[in-house]
């Protein structure tokens, strides 16, 4: 909301420059978010009318213009802005005058031509940063008149901030009345003494309010004889000052009232009302109404409209009518002040998108007493403005008028809250400030009257927080930091899932921050066969964002592929978030979820990143990363078991189980989806449910002191069928060797045509180490033997000692 | 053999020892004048044949002969080998790329949420969580926030079937805390929300909230006031300051917007703080008593402060992000700068 300041020291006086203005109101609650200065012009400048142009003989940007400033000869000027026309108007500084851009205008040549003046733009003048041409001027006003004429006086214009739960704010009178209470001065009202003639209102119109629920009160006054015509010049000013178009006499009046005390109001030519009556009721079926910015628009039966005897002539509180609006051939107006239910309005607004300065005031909450007040206002400016005779008295059709409430402060209750000392007396005076009426005074209680504009305050609360910002927040004590320990607090879940995120960053992991929600049709690439669990949500705001994931992987390698479109081919990364399953009973559940994603030689250093990465390779390696996450969680009773999913690549996935239940899957990515991002190598991906694997992050197992004695190393290399797993040696050789053999270690695995069709060579290290002492060569050897005769016998293999 | 020719070889011994290309030809000339079956052992043979009155001259020659080859062979065998040394160290390449499998970073909003909880944290605060679906009594009713208030509107609200929905701010999260336990309360709580909003260069539809909860007999504003002055310092800098303005929530009262004095240019206004030497950060207040009594506390015995303030726009102040989009975006080229 805009204030022009002249205007709001109509009602209010204070001494105090328009900065400290925005910062006390800032502090106490009306946010100042901007200050403009208007009017004012440079003295010296005047209206200068451009002649005729010519071409600068010495330069192509430039032109010389012949100006008629109302003095006795032209003179020529050199200009060199884009926009200058002949017959444009244009601010105009003669010789001699100084610009507050800090240019005195001399007679001097310019490219050897010379300028006699200069035509000037907003920025030169100092109104604005505005260099993009001249500044335009109306072409009604004749050259050499004083820019300041032009311009108006000068204003500071306040543009502030109302929160929602001070809509009695949204006017000068709120206003003034917040300036008054932080400057300690009083609130002058405007007058509204009233000269009325015969006969009474109620004799010349009639209304009639079917549902006082949402209209609590509707007041209607009768103005005769009335002229039609423009406003007067100062009230153009402040309207336009405050942002809003002057149209006539009648509506600015309307306007005006409101801006003055933020009743809205509205004027109807009460000729062109069937009946000349008022029925405030909800619109028939199939009723519309041709509203004042031309459209059409259909009406809804819990809509409120305003009709005469015959059809709605406005939308209550929102817009009024094209029929009964007033013209320049009006003569009977009929003034409405009323107040309507916010929740109505708003839901009126906002099926119509029409969000006018009354429905916006209705919306926040119009104090039904203020109807009076408005009236009043708007009838007296009529009378005076528009030469109306008012008629006697006014239709008022309302609902029980609200009583003013009493709240009591208790002053200890308020120090405890603030943390500040209060006296009773400097309580009192500023809720008195407030124009709160102070019922009752104690040491221990202060009970005050409401009036009926402050609904805001009903608690004691309230009234703590109009102490505190009257006040002044920045008089807080600065109160020593104390750090309060609460026995039986908990975060150690939340310190698990940070644990699990520092292991992933600490393996070599980017963490990546994806959307909750996505598009279905991406989810479904991934697992068609989850799609009637997952949760959609009832008002998308795009096509891209519907579906609550149930995975992480799908925006995963959503992610690798943007990535690899832009020549990032080698990534790393993990997400941790929540992911959403319908329940059996329907409702949405949420997990949190772990996933990771590896494309390019990300297990490779140097130049051997540039190899490419074969399927093995990279499956070995997401492997590989949950072995190492898993081991630096600590995490006991986790397993792997081939088990392929919709989204892997077949023979390329396994099960993550811990304790039992299937926590996860890690594989490589089908090729069918990696071709949707055009990825043509091999992607290892990995998504489980964070909770288990982290559940011995806080375990401690029993020590193993380091060993005391030496080991002995074997090596053997076994020649084998292509078939034989890895696994199944371990199970050989652990099988027949004794006690002593500590671990098993593959360091080669060869396949070449030297060893034959279907065969290849895998290269292992036996170590072998004694808890009762050193071991000798004879006994490693032995051991050795035994391994190799049932490698021999059960794989079978042919052996290579080493 | 006289003084003469024994001098001859000790200047030919060592004009040969200066020329020695490697270390074998030194060794070869070591062994030729000074080793056992050498030209010095032959010629000590020698002496015993010079006349007695010759010998003290003979055996100076013959002791600067021995002196003069081994300090020669020291010397040379010290050059060649500082040589081979220099020789070693010009091969070695200290301009080549270093090695090492890969670095990991936590994404820029994880280090902020990390960062402030770890503030809090050290103040006695502890981590707590809730749902991102949320019912409409957790996120707005136990708030206080009034049935027909617009942050209720599937304008701007994310709805799923069976009136759920997903919570608009973390402070969906006190309700269920304060449900669950007895004063006194002191919670942050980090966590995602949504909001109805187009995503453009400062909305995200999808973003994180920190939220703080202290509830205790004879909490205060100036306890909340002392509070943030510390998350200030903590956050960003031992000069920054913060200030309050009194704002308007349903969920507090007294309600304030908390500014933070621009760690940038410590006030004096800048481009960071748009030349108001001031951040605005987070919204806080006392407890509404209404949100006490809905949770089952009694007002009149305890009294209670709440914050909260969006991470993303931490996020943007801190680091200069001129874009928030750029943050769900992924590119690991943007992301590794963190
Ligand atoms: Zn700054």
């Amino acid at each position: 909301m805009k204030i022009p300041l002249s205007w709001l020291k109509d009602y209010v006086d204070f001494e105090d420059t328009v900065e400290g203005l925005a910062d006390k109101l800032t502090f106490s609650g009306v946010e100042v978010e901007g200050i403009e200065r208007l009017g004012g012009g440079v003295a010296g400048v005047v209206v200068g009318e451009v002649l005729a142009i010519e071409k600068h003989p010495n330069a192509d940007k430039l032109t010389l213009c012949k100006v008629n400033f109302g003095g006795a000869s032209e003179m020529t000027v050199v200009c060199g802005a884009p926009n200058v026309a002949v017959g444009g108007k244009y601010p105009f500084a003669p010789l001699g005058t100084a610009l507050p851009c800090g240019i005195t205008i001399e007679k001097r040549k310019v490219r050897g031509v010379f300028s006699e003046g200069m035509l000037c733009a907003e920025d030169e003048l100092g109104i604005s940063d505005n260099h993009d041409g001249l500044m335009v001027l109306d072409a009604k006003w004749a050259p050499g008149t004083a820019l300041s004429e032009v311009m108006g006086p000068p204003e500071t214009v306040i543009e502030v901030e109302i929160t929602p739960n001070r809509p009695d704010c949204l006017s000068l009178l709120g206003i003034a009345r917040e300036v008054a209470a932080l400057y300690g001065t009083k609130v002058k009202a405007p007058d509204t003494a009233l000269a009325e003639s015969d006969p009474a209102a109620e004799q010349a119109t009639s209304v009639a309010v079917e549902d006082l629920n949402d209209c609590p009160r509707y007041t209607a006054r009768i103005l005769r004889d009335v002229k039609v015509g423009p406003s007067p010049d100062w009230m153009k000013r402040r309207l336009e000052a405050a942002g809003v178009r002057a149209i006539n006499n009648i509506v600015d009046i309307t306007n005006y009232v409101m801006l003055e005390c933020g009743q809205p109001l509205h004027a109807f030519d009460q000729k062109l009302l069937a009946e000349g009556r008022i029925v405030v009721r909800h619109p028939k079926p199939g009723e519309k109404i041709l509203t004042l910015d031309g459209v059409e628009r259909a009406l809804e039966p819990q809509m409120l409209v305003i009709a005469d005897a015959a059809k709605p002539m406005a939308v209550a509180g929102v817009m009024g009518g094209e029929h009964s609006g007033i013209n320049e051939t009006t003569t009977d107006v009929l003034l409405e002040s009323a107040s309507f239910r916010p929740a109505a309005i708003r839901s009126t607004s906002k099926k119509l998108g029409m969000l006018s300065e009354s429905a916006y005031r209705f919306m926040r909450g119009v104090d039904a007493e203020l109807a009076e007040f408005g009236s009043r206002r708007a009838a007296k400016l009529m009378c005076e403005l528009a030469g109306a005779k008012l008629l006697k008295g006014v239709v008022d059709v309302r609902s029980a008028p609200k009583q003013p409430w009493t709240v009591v402060c208790r002053p200890a209750r308020l120090e405890a809250l603030l943390g500040v000392k209060a006296v009773p007396e400097e309580i009192a005076k500023v809720f008195e400030s407030l124009e709160l009426k102070v019922l009752r005074r104690s040491p221990d209680a202060i009970e005050v009257q409401v009036p009926t504009f402050r609904e805001d305050l009903t608690r004691e609360a309230d009234l703590i927080e109009e102490y505190a910002r009257i006040y002044g927040l920045k008089k807080l004590p600065p109160v020593r930091s104390m750090a309060t320990l609460v026995p039986d607090a908990d975060d150690k879940p939340a310190q698990a899932q940070g644990r699990l995120r520092e292991v992933l960053a600490g393996l070599g992991l980017q963490q990546i921050m994806n959307y909750s929600f996505l598009a279905e049709k991406l989810l479904d690439l991934f697992d068609k066969d989850h799609a009637p669990n997952r949760a959609k949500l009832a008002n998308p705001l795009t096509a891209d964002h519907t579906t609550m994931r149930d995975a992480l992987l799908p925006q995963m390698v959503e992610t690798i592929g943007l990535n690899y479109s832009r020549q990032v081919s080698e990534v790393a990364f993990f997400e941790t978030g929540r992911v959403f399953r319908l329940g059996p009973d329907g409702k949405p559940t949420e997990e949190d979820h772990v996933a990771a994603g590896l494309s390019g030689p990300v297990g490779r250093m140097g130049l051997d990143k540039f190899r490419p990465v074969d399927e093995l390779e990279m499956f070995l390696w997401i492997k590989g990363l949950w072995e190492q996450a898993a081991a630096a969680l600590n995490l006991r009773g986790a397993s792997l078991r081939p088990a392929d999913r919709p989204w892997s690549e077949p023979g390329r996935g396994m099960e993550i189980v811990v304790d039992g239940a299937v926590v996860g899957w890690l594989g490589l990515l089908s090729a069918g989806i990696a071709k949707e991002w055009r990825i043509h190598e091999p992607v290892g991906l990995l998504e489980a449910a964070a909770k288990l694997l982290v559940k011995d992050v806080e375990a401690m197992q029993a020590l193993v002191p380091p060993p005391s004695f030496p080991s002995i190393r074997r090596d053997a290399a076994l020649i084998v069928a292509t078939g034989v797993r890895h696994e199944r040696v371990l199970e050989v050789a652990r099988a027949a060797a004794p006690a002593e053999l500590e671990k098993v270690e593959l360091f080669d695995i060869y396949q070449g045509k030297n060893l034959g069709e279907g065969r290849k060579s895998m290269a292992y290290a036996f170590t072998y180490r004694s808890k009762a002492g050193t071991l000798t060569d004879e006994a490693a050897n032995g051991f050795q033997e035994k391994v190799n005769a049932a490698l021999k016998a059960q794989l079978p293999a042919e052996i290579r000692e080493g | 053999m006289d003084i003469k020719e024994v001098d001859g070889w000790t200047a030919q011994a060592l004009s040969e020892l200066a020329g020695a290309a490697d270390g074998a030809a030194l060794e070869a000339l070591r062994v030729k004048y000074i080793g056992r079956n050498g030209m010095l052992p032959a010629l000590m043979q020698g002496l015993k044949d010079v006349p007695a009155a010759d010998k003290p001259a003979m055996g100076q020659a013959l002791n600067r002969f021995k002196t003069g080859v081994t300090a020669a062979v020291a010397e040379r065998k010290a050059a060649l080998e500082a040589a081979a040394k220099a020789a070693k160290a010009g091969a070695f390449d200290l301009s080549l790329p270093g090695r090492w499998p890969r670095r990991g970073r936590l994404h820029p909003i994880q280090q902020l949420i990390d960062k402030t909880s770890a503030i809090f944290r050290r103040m006695g605060f502890t981590v707590a969580d809730g749902p991102d679906v949320e019912t409409e009594y957790y996120n707005f009713d136990a708030l206080n926030t009034p049935a027909d208030h617009v942050s209720r509107d599937v304008q701007d609200t994310f709805y799923l079937p069976g009136g759920l929905l997903l919570r608009t701010q973390t402070s969906a999260v006190q309700a269920r805390y304060m449900e669950s336990r007895k004063p006194p309360v002191r919670i942050v709580c980090p966590g995602r929300c949504y909001r109805r909003d187009t995503t453009d260069a400062t909305h995200s539809a999808n973003f994180h909230q920190i939220e703080g909860l202290y509830v205790d007999e004879k909490v205060s504003l100036a306890d909340l006031k002392g509070d943030i002055d510390h998350f200030a310092r903590e956050l960003m800098g031992p000069g920054v300051k913060s200030r309050f303005r009194t704002h308007f929530f349903p969920f507090t009262e007294p309600s304030v917007e908390v500014d933070f004095s621009c760690h940038m240019c410590g006030g004096k206004g800048c481009r960071v703080c748009k030349q108001s030497g001031w951040i605005e950060i987070m919204g806080a207040g006392m407890v509404d008593p209404n949100v006490f009594k809905l949770a089952g506390y009694d007002p009149e015995m305890v009294t209670g402060y709440a914050f909260g303030m969006g991470i993303e726009r931490l996020a943007m102040i801190l680091f200069g992000i001129d874009d928030i989009r750029r943050l769900y975006e992924n590119d690991v080229r943007y992301l590794a700068q963190f």
